[in-house]
């Protein structure tokens, strides 16, 4: 039975960053709600300046929180679900906030993508904020490779995803008007499809650089490890979408449908299949 | 003929292979024995006659650099992937500190049907090691000090362990979780020539509780053997395994006989006299050979670096339409300028 506090100095930090993030995601639905019955767009920039300024806050004290955490156990976040959890919240808030910042047009999807981000606050919140140690296949290089590119992919996977999102609930007419600033579900759908192409980029990426470090680590590059087989199954899933997205004319509402799928099996394997294998990518006595 | 070329590389042919090849993952998941190679052999192959059909006959692809740097990337590292378990070697092996590798003492070997590697060449004598451990028995970084030749006929130290591999030859030999300790012995038979040589005991510390094992020495009874171990082990500190500092106490059993040497002692058993020399240690090691992984590794990055070009070309196409500024936004399509339903954004 695990004897640390709930109370490390990481903890109010990352609680302060996660509150941030709060306001935001408070700050997007009632945005969103307020010009869907005014009309002015005006209105509606002075709501995403306020969840831009507290995204900035949020990712800012979550990083800080990272810090505090890496200076007192000597390592970074890659080991146990708390960390992991925290330097998710950090690295899909700091690439939203930047794409939310530098691209206007997804704004409004914020009530989407920020509403999927919780899923990983309110876990974390629950979870008890046990020390780690780092086991040694984790000093390699390729590892920083690996989880950078990875981060990176996740969070590209998240934007698009909250763009699908869009696409979905514009078909309820209870949502419709949420969106109306927003341009047509056939640029929503573009953009969206880019993001998921990047997150390609960056998922084969993760592969490649993944590989490196189980050859260096473990003596061979690929075992179908839990991991491994979960991402491998993402990529091969993300890789499908894309052909037929870029093969055949598909119902919008299919593709945002796909990129969602794409997302609920990038997510299992972020956050499902290290836990239910204790082989995979884990140390041994 | 062409008409048959352009059916093997449609979209549709490579869906299916991949949706294939999502099963066999599926299936490979944690390499289970009753489960064929070929359920991933075959939907790589499939894919394979696709991306070569779709390479020569489809002007989306051929004609495009990006995407033909990527998929010809694809193909390659299919082909390198193939070649490299036909080519490749694993095995493990445990070495006796002070003993050069002997390529007769592998075991557990898989390797393809076109393996050439010789290990003959492999020269390293087997040295001591440290192994650290944090609270709670966490296993953190070994150092494991062998000897390799310098090219001068001498022999220079190297220290390698975890995931730093001697390579030699194409082949890489990494330490493992696996290793412990061994008592020197020496069996004196009567009116025989002594035998040196050492029982290898169970890897430590994951089965401290339980180092033992059994010999049989030439013309003599079955022996067994208890070694009692003093590492300074710690499950509630960090602390260091050093096997050049670790001592103990071998527990020596035969027939109704029953004894405690500590090194340098003996003890006359039927048929012999047992000598307990002095305590060693033994490295267990993972032996891996694949002479494709530099070429899967470049091809793998050039081939997404092509799909990244790709991209960017596409995007820098469409990006100025998602730039312009929202204009009256009444029906949610004013102002940030149509894009056409691209298939190939």
């Amino acid at each position: 039975m695990s004897t640390t506090p709930y109370i490390l100095p990481e903890v109010p930090w990352l609680w302060a960053g996660l509150g941030a993030y709060a306001v935001a995601t408070y700050t997007a639905f009632r945005g969103i709600r307020m010009t869907a019955s005014t009309a002015g767009a005006a209105v509606s920039r002075s709501y995403e300046h306020i969840v831009l300024m507290m995204l900035v806050a949020g990712v800012a004290l979550l990083g800080t929180a990272l810090a505090v955490r890496w200076d007192r156990l000597g390592h970074g976040p890659f080991v146990n679900l708390f960390e992991l959890l925290m330097s998710q919240l950090f690295s899909l808030g700091l690439v939203y906030t930047i794409v939310y910042w530098r691209i206007p047009v997804i704004r409004p999807s914020a009530v989407v993508a920020l509403s999927l981000l919780w899923i990983l606050g309110v876990w974390e919140l629950l979870l008890r904020p046990t020390d780690s140690v780092l086991p040694p296949t984790y000093y390699n290089k390729w590892l920083w490779v690996h989880v950078g590119v990875g981060k990176v992919f996740l969070s590209l996977c998240l934007i698009g995803t909250g763009l699908a999102g869009v696409i979905l609930l514009r078909a309820k007419p209870r949502f419709a008007h949420w969106f109306r600033h927003m341009p047509s579900n056939v640029v929503v759908d573009n953009l969206a499809w880019r993001f998921m192409l990047l997150a390609f980029v960056f998922h084969s990426l993760m592969l490649i650089a993944g590989a490196a470090w189980a050859q260096d680590a473990w003596g061979r590059y690929w075992a179908w490890d839990a991991l491994e087989t979960s991402s491998f199954l993402t990529w091969l899933a993300l890789g499908m979408a894309l052909h037929v997205r870029f093969s055949y004319k598909i119902p919008m509402r299919a593709g945002a449908i796909a990129i969602v799928v794409v997302f609920v099996l990038a997510f299992l394997t972020y956050f499902g299949a290290p836990f239910y294998s204790q082989a995979a990518h884990k140390g041994v006595v | 003929m062409k008409q048959w070329v352009t059916r093997l590389g449609s979209p549709r042919l490579a869906l299916l292979g991949m949706a294939l090849l999502a099963v066999g993952a599926g299936l490979s998941y944690g390499n289970p024995k009753t489960i064929s190679i070929w359920v991933l052999v075959v939907p790589m192959a499939l894919l394979a006659v696709n991306l070569l059909s779709a390479i020569c006959t489809n002007p989306r692809i051929n004609r495009r650099p990006g995407l033909l740097v990527f998929h010809l990337g694809l193909l390659t590292v299919l082909l390198l992937a193939g070649y490299g378990r036909l080519t490749h070697m694993d095995a493990h092996l445990e070495i006796t500190r002070g003993a050069p590798f002997d390529a007769g003492t592998i075991h557990d070997v898989r390797k393809g049907p076109f393996h050439r590697g010789d290990l003959k060449d492999v020269k390293f004598i087997e040295g001591p090691f440290t192994v650290d451990y944090t609270a709670g028995m966490v296993r953190g970084l070994t150092h494991n000090h062998i000897l390799v030749p310098d090219h001068h006929g001498g022999w220079v130290s190297k220290d390698i362990g975890d995931d730093r591999p001697l390579l030699v030859n194409g082949y890489r030999f990494y330490t493992t979780f696996n290793k412990g300790f061994s008592p020197v012995l020496t069996w004196i038979p009567k009116g025989g020539k002594p035998i040196t040589g050492t029982v290898n005991m169970p890897s430590y510390p994951l089965f401290s509780f339980r180092q033992e094992n059994t010999w049989t020495p030439p013309h003599g009874d079955k022996i067994k053997l208890w070694l009692r171990l003093k590492t300074g082990m710690n499950v509630k500190k960090d602390w260091v395994l050093d096997s050049d500092k670790a001592t103990g106490t071998l527990v020596v059993k035969s027939g109704d006989k029953r004894v405690e040497l500590n090194p340098g002692e003996q003890v006359r058993l039927a048929g012999g006299v047992l000598r307990y020399d002095k305590l060693t240690s033994w490295m267990g090691f993972k032996i891996f050979y694949d002479p494709t992984l530099k070429p899967l590794f470049i091809t793998a990055v050039i081939s997404v670096l092509g799909l990244a070009a790709h991209f960017k070309q596409k995007f820098d196409a469409v990006t100025r339409h998602l730039n312009v500024p929202e204009q009256g936004a009444g029906d949610g399509e004013a102002g940030y300028g149509k894009i056409p339903r691209g298939r190939a954004v």
